[in-house]
């Protein structure tokens, strides 16, 4: 009797262990910490009473912080990036739901709300990693494709304000308080601080010693400052220009890409003006995004005009570029009067080596979620296990998409198995976490030494 | 050319890009909406709010009274002025020389003192609208 008893005790005690330890759930311990959960919070929830929209609307955190026309099609149509397309006072001169869809755009009115049916222009969604590496520059911080993206004092901590307003509002009176509410100064400090808290928190040093015999060669070319000329203006593939007199931080330059042919939002018969970039009236120039985060966040430059990791490359071999203010500085400056001529051989090595470099980041956040997931309550468990499992996803799409180390893919793939297994196990979520970590490290160690 | 012009060449870019702006890049396209007293980062540390105390419609200036003295600014061609009516809840909308007026409340971003004294050029005054 007594045997029966406890034995139909033990399922409810085990039941009753499960649950104490879900709703375990203490808040982070030190304030920095707190103060980057808050910010979080803000950045995926909060819609400061606009139009529905948040920060993570166009920097969904499953997709690189970043959207593309992929991501997009996956989306419910009432998901609030439509917002153009089923709220009738936004329905005109806010979005153009044809080119956000086909090519991922969205507009701006970078040069003033006084004409908005011609002045805007259209642009990608740059991610938010590493930003603590790359909107530092001598003349203060650049933010947004054109490093002018922040109103006030014009600094990462701004930003949200200024996003607000463009981006968040009921209709396009633009009357804070009614339309949407301005972020308060505790607000900014959180989103700041949760943004800076994303990606990497410093710099490559390169070369890197890779194990791949094309990725190696890439990495040579994009070294050497007479072929392909990369770490003049993406030192250590970063987002800072060094031109030989020390540290520019992050640079604006002029490279010719509103110049491009065949732009493919222009290829429609949708209005696309021309954009003309930094301060208003712009001067034509952009700044320098990171490229260590490259690969798995395309389309690629501000207007989203080219889709590839190599197009990408070829554009700086094109010449749109090698015509562009920049490319006229690098080919006076070359002791041969050359701009950058590359071949498609070395385009590819580039590229292989920006894949390279990008499946080694990934593999560096997925080890850190994994980790970070034997740390904590277990329903956060199960998100950092989910993101773990979307960087693993693009580590394997970015070395698969360039024919790179498929002895290293099978690694991450088994790594995936596992952090999804992680997820939904209840009782050996340590284990295959932990045996995750082992396969992506094993992956790691095929790609560099 | 030489590999010795090739490094001067560009020292020379890096120099000529190094000093190319040298206050940071704010937008200004959003700054009109953001009401008087809460521009993110400046307001209440680099600009000064106040009620204009005096305008010179032919020297172009405008003296403002705030709780630490007086400030004197510019109104260069290059000056934006707006008109704050976020609490008429009406959307703010771009001014003129004409609407800066002696004893209405403004907030003056100084163009080259960050500090909030001097004289030089305004980079933007906001004033507030308060009646229809």
């Amino acid at each position: 009797m007594i045997n029966r008893a406890a034995v139909l005790c033990v399922p409810w005690i085990l039941l009753a262990v499960v649950g104490l330890q879900a709703c375990k759930s203490a808040p982070p311990s030190n304030p920095q910490s707190r103060l980057v959960a808050k910010g979080r919070d803000l950045f995926f929830n909060e819609t400061f009473a606009g139009n529905g929209r948040t920060c993570g609307t166009c920097h969904p955190e499953e997709n690189n912080f970043t959207i593309d026309p992929a991501f997009i099609a996956r989306l419910p149509k009432d998901n609030p990036l439509f917002v153009a397309e089923f709220n009738p006072a936004l329905k005109e001169n806010f979005e153009n739901p044809a080119l956000m869809r086909e090519f991922g755009l969205i507009l701006e009115n970078l040069d003033g709300f006084g004409d908005l049916r011609n002045k805007f222009v259209m642009r990608g969604v740059p991610h938010v990693l590493g930003l603590r590496t790359s909107i530092q520059s001598p003349g203060g911080p650049r933010t947004g494709w054109s490093g002018d993206g922040a109103p006030g004092d014009g600094s990462l901590r701004s930003f949200a304000t200024g996003a607000v307003i463009q981006h968040f509002t009921k209709t396009l009176n633009r009357i804070p308080g009614k339309d949407f509410r301005l972020p308060t100064s505790d607000e900014l400090d959180a989103l700041e601080a949760f943004q800076l808290s994303l990606g990497r928190q410093q710099d490559l040093v390169l070369p890197l010693r890779l194990k791949g015999t094309v990725p190696k060669r890439g990495q040579e070319i994009f070294l050497d400052n007479k072929l392909g000329k990369c770490n003049l203006c993406h030192v250590n593939a970063g987002a800072t220009a060094n031109l030989g007199a020390g540290s520019l931080g992050n640079a604006n330059f002029n490279t010719g890409v509103e110049d491009l042919p065949d732009q493919p939002a222009r290829l429609t018969t949708q209005k696309v003006p021309p954009d003309d970039g930094f301060h208003t009236p712009g001067d034509g120039t952009f700044n320098v995004p990171p490229l260590v985060e490259a690969a798995d966040s395309g389309p690629f430059f501000h207007n989203n005009a080219i889709e590839t990791i190599e197009g990408a490359v070829a554009f700086y071999d094109g010449e749109a570029f090698n015509n562009s203010p920049a490319g006229l500085l690098l080919k006076q400056a070359d002791p041969q009067g050359a701009g950058i001529e590359l071949d498609g051989t070395q385009i590819v090595a580039i590229a292989a080596f920006l894949r390279v470099i990008n499946a080694l980041e990934n593999i560096r956040q997925s080890i850190e979620l994994l980790e970070a997931s034997l740390e904590v309550p277990f329903e956060e468990r199960g998100r950092l296990l989910a993101r773990a499992v979307h960087e693993t996803d693009d580590s394997i799409r970015v070395l698969k998409g360039g024919g790179l180390h498929p002895e290293a893919v099978a690694p991450l793939q088994e790594a995936r198995r596992l952090a999804d297994k992680a997820v939904r196990s209840v009782f050996f979520g340590r284990r295959h976490t932990k045996e995750a970590i082992g396969e992506q490290k094993k992956a790691r160690a095929l790609l560099v030494e | 050319m030489t590999a010795w012009r090739f490094v001067v060449a560009l020292v020379g870019m890096s120099a000529v890009l190094g000093s190319s702006p040298s206050a940071p890049a704010a937008q200004q396209m959003t700054e009109q909406y953001v009401p008087i007293g809460h521009s993110p980062g400046l307001s209440g540390k680099h600009t000064v709010i106040g009620k204009l105390q005096s305008v010179n419609a032919q020297e172009q200036t405008c003296a403002i009274a705030d709780p630490t003295g007086q400030l004197n600014v510019k109104v260069t061609e290059r000056t934006k002025i707006w008109l704050d009516r976020s609490k008429l809840q009406q959307p703010n909308v771009e001014g003129t020389f004409a609407d800066l007026r002696p004893g209405v409340m403004v907030e003056v971003k100084p163009a080259e003192h960050p500090g909030g004294v001097g004289s030089g050029p305004a980079e933007w005054i906001k004033v507030e609208v308060s009646a229809p």
